[in-house]
């Protein structure tokens, strides 16, 4: 899995892609939008869920000013988070995105469920679900799939607004996106 | 949430308004005690609707939170209830205040930021109107 963190505008992004030499069949990035309303009431990614095919780019844009966010895989890497990546993938953590047309990019090469997060509202449910390829996978499982195990009990669970707002994989795969209810 | 609740809250945050500590804090920056927001955590300098933020950290979830406009001059401060903590039915009492008017309070919902990472209320307590605050931008 790669990642890459920039703070390029659309504009820039544009220039550095005319620089570049673009592999023919390599699939565009799927986008996702970070939201939020004007006095951050509401808070969302859109589409909340995508499917790609393996070895796409993921590009989160930060798309509202004055209310950061992140986009943060669900891993015990990422302050003791439960596990809902594949196991073979690496993690991701964005950091902050502070500024309109900020963007972070991860090439997702594992099949299966990819669970993410914001940082500062998870509590308030932005969440968001990837299907790479075919489902599968941690994070196609209950979210108390761990409950019980020896090795996880320093796991921190979903919460509540977080495990209601994901989308499920059947609509995901359905529909290749779904958008916030 | 219980409109008694937000009732409640309202009313006691105008009751400590003029009635505790002293701040100097007419124009930005107030007293050393209080920090910039966006120097303590990832915001921006300015926010959209707020203004320009400082605050006391150890008054930290509940503030005040003193917010500037553009030009330095004091227009709200700003008190973030977490709603566990309402619901909890946590009291917040000898909150500071401004001593300043007071032209209206907002209170409204907000999911979380950076500096508080949880659903909670802004009591937005403005000391111009809302036609002014509505040029924060």
């Amino acid at each position: 899995m790669g990642t890459r963190r920039d703070f390029l505008k659309a504009g820039g992004l544009a220039l550095t892609g005319l620089a570049v030499p673009v592999v023919a069949q390599a699939a565009r990035p799927a986008e996702i939008q970070m939201l939020s309303s004007p006095r951050g009431e509401e808070v969302w990614f859109d589409p909340i869920g995508v499917r790609i095919q393996p070895g796409q780019t993921v590009r989160w844009i930060m798309a509202s000013p004055g209310n950061p966010h992140t986009t943060t895989a669900y891993h015990p890497g990422n302050a003791s988070h439960s596990l809902r990546i594949p196991e073979a993938a690496a993690p991701w953590d964005s950091g902050f995105l502070v500024k309109p047309g900020d963007t972070f990019e991860v090439t997702l090469t594992v099949e299966g469920v990819y669970d993410y997060f914001c940082l500062p509202h998870e509590a308030a449910g932005m969440v968001g679900r990837i299907v790479v390829g075919r489902p599968g996978g941690p994070g196609a499982l209950p979210f108390d799939y761990f409950a019980g195990r020896p090795t996880t009990q320093a796991w921190v669970p979903v919460p509540e607004a977080a495990r209601a707002a994901f989308p499920s994989v059947v609509a995901i795969v359905a529909n290749g996106a779904v958008r916030r209810r | 949430m219980n409109r008694f609740v937000s009732v409640g809250l309202a009313l006691a945050v105008l009751a400590t308004v003029g009635c505790t500590s002293t701040m100097a804090q007419q124009m930005a920056p107030p007293s050393s005690n209080y920090k910039k927001v966006s120097t303590l955590v990832a915001l921006p300098d300015f926010l959209p609707g707020l203004g320009t933020l400082y605050v006391d950290p150890a008054t930290l979830p509940a503030g005040p939170f003193l917010a500037y406009d553009r030009q330095g001059n004091l227009v709200s401060s700003v008190y973030m209830i977490p709603v566990k903590d309402i619901t909890a039915h946590k009291a917040f009492n000898d909150l500071a205040a401004a001593k300043e008017k007071v032209d209206h309070v907002d209170m409204y919902y907000n999911a979380g930021h950076p500096g508080v990472a949880e659903p909670h209320y802004h009591v937005v307590v403005w000391y111009v109107s809302p036609q002014q605050a509505a040029t924060l931008k």
